[in-house]
């Protein structure tokens, strides 16, 4: 292997790796000191020095997930990498970041969260699929593509979204000019007349970061496990079941059809 | 145009990359072996020849077809410019100088017709990766092409930096190592509660290993 600088690949040893740096645009080094990190199974490619990763159930770790780790039933996906050295990470070739958190919040789509340090706590976000991390650190998140930043306010495409950082309102937009009356029913419906698929949007108003990336392909969701069965929780049991769950519906009524359509 | 690029008279295949996906072989007159079905494009004379198990010969064939590392390659020869890619893969050249590249024939792009091939008994760690328990060695003095998803890193091992690898992300490594497969199977993983890390392969010595920043299916990705 020619070891002259400029000529061939680079190989990297435990000196030269960043540390809490990518190597490169799909590749992340994580550098342990006697520290922890909580990582998502399997994301660990290969580590210099000694590590250990245990699940989340593991004893000795109990402090530790009790402050930083909030969303007990999909803890089966999370292990913690604890020792010292150094630790690649990579998804599916994904492009991979990290981000920097100083006393703030961010919520990320829940498959493209990779890693985060103890410091830093995760909790279910209340938008299901949806994580937040709370607090000071660092996290590293993958993604299709790199990520763009964006200022509220700002209307973005339901796949596009990967994440937001402090903003208060998420939430649906429509074009209703479009989609409203009896033709704008059938064109949403059928696609005739010509439905451009950007109808929907979500919509971020306040002050705050909107987290984007740059294709349209959504990265497989990882469970965040079920939330409490109680009324009023999204997608938590009776009572948050959407508009079915009001007045029953008599016969002859066709609810929101009904009143797409103009009717 | 081969001549600006091999230089000398040395009548050697120049590998290069254009872009990180395409490989473009110069030619005089030599021959390099490639992946079945792997040329997109070439510029000049070539002619392409199946080579059955690989060219090593019957005892070779034989050895691929009991070993399950079967690879289908071609010969390439002629003069010009040929260029290969597959699936979009990124692909990583090796310059080899007499040491020996150990890689899963999956893997495998091309390399100069002047290197041997073989295959090679890897233990339990083919085994966890899912691709069988051996795999193809590559010897001699030339340029091979391995294919990655997603640009390989490539991570040095000396007797103070033992390395240890995630065998889905494996795909390479040469020089002169000893690996040891690391089981970290408790009554945990058992439980539901595994560190999701239960296999891995530990490399001690001194050369290069390979690993991509992707994973295979791996039995070890569920425990």
């Amino acid at each position: 292997m020619s070891d002259h600088p400029g000529s061939g690949p680079v190989t990297h040893d435990p000196m030269t790796l960043p540390s809490d740096d990518n190597v490169n645009n799909y590749t992340f080094c994580v550098e342990l000191k006697g520290s922890e990190w909580f990582l998502q199974k399997g994301k660990m490619i290969a580590y210099y020095g000694s590590m250990e990763f245990n699940g989340i159930g593991h004893g000795r770790l109990d402090r530790l997930v009790r402050t930083s780790f909030h969303s007990p039933l999909h803890a089966g996906d999370w292990v913690v990498a604890s020792g010292s050295g150094k630790m690649l990470l990579a998804d599916r070739a994904f492009d991979v970041n990290s981000y920097d958190l100083d006393e703030g919040n961010l919520t990320i789509r829940s498959g493209n969260l990779l890693a985060f340090q103890p410091s830093l706590a995760l909790k279910q976000s209340i938008v299901p699929g949806f994580l937040t991390l709370i607090g000071t650190g660092k996290f590293v998140a993958a993604s299709n593509g790199p990520v763009v930043f964006m200022e509220p306010p700002i209307r973005v495409d339901p796949q596009a979204l990967v994440g937001w950082a402090d903003c208060p309102s998420p939430c649906h937009h429509y074009d209703h000019g479009y989609m409203t009356g009896v033709m704008g029913g059938l064109r949403a419906l059928t696609g005739i007349g010509g439905a451009s698929g950007e109808e929907h949007q979500f919509e971020f108003v306040g002050a705050g970061t909107v987290l984007l990336q740059s294709s349209e392909t959504l990265m497989a969701e990882e469970a965040t496990g079920a939330v409490p069965q109680q009324a009023g929780v999204p997608g938590g049991g009776p009572g948050g079941h959407g508009p079915q769950s009001g007045t029953p519906r008599l016969p002859g009524q066709l609810g929101d059809l009904q009143r797409r359509f103009g009717l | 145009m081969a001549a600006a690029f091999g230089g000398y008279l040395r009548c050697v295949a120049m590998f290069r990359l254009q872009g990180s996906k395409v490989l473009a072989v110069d030619m005089t007159g030599d021959a390099v072996k490639a992946k079945n079905g792997s040329m997109v494009a070439y510029d000049g004379q070539m002619a392409f020849k199946k080579m059955s198990g690989g060219g090593e010969g019957i005892r070779g064939m034989v050895t691929r077809r009991l070993t399950g590392e079967q690879m289908t390659l071609m010969e390439v020869k002629g003069h010009g410019t040929c260029w290969f890619a597959d699936r979009a893969s990124e692909i990583n050249l090796v310059n080899l100088q007499g040491d020996k590249l150990f890689v899963e024939s999956s893997n495998l792009l091309a390399t100069d017709a002047g290197l041997r091939t073989g295959t090679s008994f890897t233990g339990l760690r083919g085994a966890s990766q899912g691709n069988g328990l051996f795999t193809t060695t590559i010897e001699g003095h030339g340029q091979a092409a391995i294919m990655s998803d997603g640009p390989a890193v490539i991570l040095r091992v000396s007797s103070q930096y033992p390395l240890t690898v995630d065998p889905g992300a494996y795909i390479a490594h040469q020089g002169n190592l000893r690996q040891s497969f690391q089981s970290g199977v408790t009554f945990r993983t058992f439980m539901g509660e595994g560190g999701g890390e239960a296999f891995q392969i530990r490399f001690e010595g001194d050369g290069l290993v390979y690993v991509q920043p992707s994973e295979r299916n791996t039995i070890a990705g569920e425990v």
